[in-house]
């Protein structure tokens, strides 16, 4: 799992900040036009079988076949929807019922934390992927079902990282000028306090999708992915495992693919963190 | 000190009682009926089905179902297979024993590993610490099932003498065993061994820049005694933390791990049950584990308020 990194340590040049960024920016562009442009980049349809099974690269394929003769560039072009899609709108929940709660939380305080944090601390118990294939095994794997298990299981981390800044933020003295001239509670939650946590959540949101990209593929690779025969790395990269000795190409396409994802992510959160000074004070 | 326990395990209980309605509440959640998915089959009579529901207590209300099921959990009965029906507690221990080994391997390597690296990281600076840092980054992006997945790759293509599929019962032939664990544990401990790295180097850091380093080094003490006395023993404490805080990754990833390289341990079983749909037993294996996890967590804390002082449970 991918977690923030620990403090203790200068801050990196200005000049290097940015390009760090500025490199994390370049990569999730270049995925998103990638994915969002694919029906129209793939150069064959990805769930179409060939006779032409597990060729090696050619000028036709640049990435060879798997073993029905698909493309496996235009698979994995393609899969990239499915699992981008799954990871951003189930990351953007976690994102939206995290606020909700750890602004409640934090900002309220008393029982109304109390009860919060305890409930989140029961769905914390478990280890993340291990409750991820529970509920999915459940649910029955589809897509709807795969976004709500993951936007579940990523609730409580973002939920903490919300409320942490939120107590020490609602004690600061522009928060009681505000009161003290009656401006209510809610606005002064939303519009005084939300702002000034927004570095953290930014941070904790380029690592969850990180994460996500990680617990969406390992279960499509466990076999409890989005339903064949549309592609998704996970799927694409357990397929080809019974002929990867044939057909190396077919086991490192999917796996390059999670592995850029992921790294985009790591590379964004870091590139944040330097820019926005999160965790070095 | 036993005063820190209790207070830690009485923390537990609401978390346990939490932990058992989300198990109790997915089996319930079911898609479809229980008891056609206890039998196994749709194409039943009302009368049969009616029986099933009847052997399986689910006929009566739910709470009472709960707690008829939580009874059955204290005495150690998990319910029974659904596919091959015998208990499922006496199916799961020997092969929690197994993952057992396999992910304290990987803890054991990734603690090596990380340790080692972090404190080069730390103390040779420059060049050593650019590439450390390079690497776990790098590392903390490629998943453990695709670290897996290349090494079975790379050792069918270039060593298919190898045999890395032949796992070997640790009482038949024990060094055999160990043998054919260590690919499994080494492609489960890399990533894990990033955050070790991580939070050493950055504890070595901050344990260097503190006045007692500097009164040892003004004493004329030699860098390697200082290592030694001073840095290691202090950075070592949430070096522990950190590594039994990952005990929930190393156990998520054995079951992706146990797969890959089919080892019989908790992981494949659990693999094997969601492809049979055998709802018991993943109900049971995400509760162990779920209890194991807190366990753990629980331990380290202890530790943790053990070996410093500052930490204190009122």
């Amino acid at each position: 799992m991918v977690e923030a990194r620990p403090v203790a340590e200068a801050p990196a040049p200005r000049k290097r900040r940015h390009l760090l960024l500025a490199l994390g920016v370049v990569m999730l562009v270049t995925m998103l036009l990638v994915t969002a442009f694919g029906p129209w980049i793939a150069p064959y349809d990805a769930i179409a079988t060939s006779p032409n099974s597990l060729a090696g690269p050619s000028a036709e394929h640049w990435l060879g076949t798997d073993s029905i003769g698909r493309d496996v560039l235009s698979r994995l072009i393609i899969g990239g929807r499915t699992t981008l899609l799954i990871t951003f709108v189930a990351v953007s929940l976690a994102v939206a019922a995290g606020l909700v709660l750890g602004l409640v939380s934090g900002y309220v305080g008393g029982l109304a934390d109390e009860l919060i944090m305890r409930a989140l601390d029961i769905v914390f118990a478990f280890p993340v992927f291990l409750l991820a294939i529970a509920v999915v095994a459940a649910l029955g794997p589809t897509v709807p079902n795969l976004i709500l298990t993951i936007a579940i299981v990523y609730t409580p981390i973002m939920a903490r990282v919300v409320r942490a800044p939120v107590l020490s933020v609602k004690r600061w003295d522009h928060v009681e000028a505000a009161r003290s001239v009656g401006v209510g509670e809610l606005r002064i939650a939303i519009v005084h306090v939300l702002p000034m946590v927004v570095s953290p959540i930014l941070v904790q949101t380029s690592l969850t999708l990180a994460n996500t990209i990680f617990t969406v593929t390992a279960l499509s690779f466990l076999g409890i992915g989005p339903p064949p025969p549309d592609p998704n790395w996970g799927g694409m990269l357990s397929e080809a495992r019974q002929f990867m000795e044939l057909a190396p190409l077919t086991v490192i396409g999917p796996a390059a693919a999670i592995v850029f994802a992921t790294l985009t992510f790591i590379v964004l959160a870091n590139g944040l963190r330097d820019l926005l000074d999160v965790g070095s004070h | 000190m036993t005063r820190i326990v209790l207070v830690r395990l009485a923390w537990m209980l609401p978390i346990l009682f939490g932990v058992s309605v989300v198990a109790f509440a997915l089996m319930r959640a079911l898609p479809g009926d229980f008891a056609q998915a206890a039998a196994g089959t749709t194409d039943l009579s009302p009368e049969a089905l009616d029986t099933i529901r009847r052997g399986l207590g689910l006929d009566k209300p739910i709470w009472a179902q709960y707690l008829l099921w939580l009874g059955g959990l204290a005495s150690g009965d998990f319910g029974s297979s659904f596919v091959t029906h015998k208990p499922v507690l006496g199916e799961l221990l020997p092969r929690l024993a197994v993952t057992a080994e396999l992910t304290l391997m990987a803890g054991a390597m990734a603690m090596v590993l990380g340790v080692f690296t972090g404190l080069a990281s730390a103390r040779l600076r420059g060049r050593t610490d650019w590439f450390v840092r390079g690497f776990n980054g790098l590392l903390l992006a490629v998943p453990n099932f695709v670290v897996a997945t290349l090494i079975v790759l790379l050792a069918g293509l270039y060593f298919p003498e190898l045999g890395i599929f032949n796992y070997t019962p640790f009482f038949t032939d024990p060094l055999g065993n160990l043998g054919s664990m260590l690919l499994p544990a080494f492609a489960l401990a890399l990533a894990v061994s990033v955050t070790i790295s991580e939070n050493t180097r950055a504890a070595v850091l901050e344990v260097s820049s503190q006045d007692f380093v500097m009164v040892a080094r003004a004493k004329g003490l030699r860098p390697g005694a200082i290592l030694r006395n001073y840095l290691v023993r202090n950075a070592l404490t949430p070096v522990i933390t950190v590594t039994g805080l990952q005990l929930a990754s190393l156990l998520g990833g054995s079951i992706l791990i146990e797969t890959i390289f089919t080892i019989p341990g908790m992981g494949q079983y659990l693999f094997d049950s969601i492809t049979s749909r055998d709802y018991p037993v993943i109900q049971a294996i995400v509760l162990v584990a779920a209890v194991i996890v807190l366990l753990v967590n629980v331990l380290v804390d202890v530790a943790y308020a053990r070996v410093d002082a500052r930490v204190s449970y009122g």
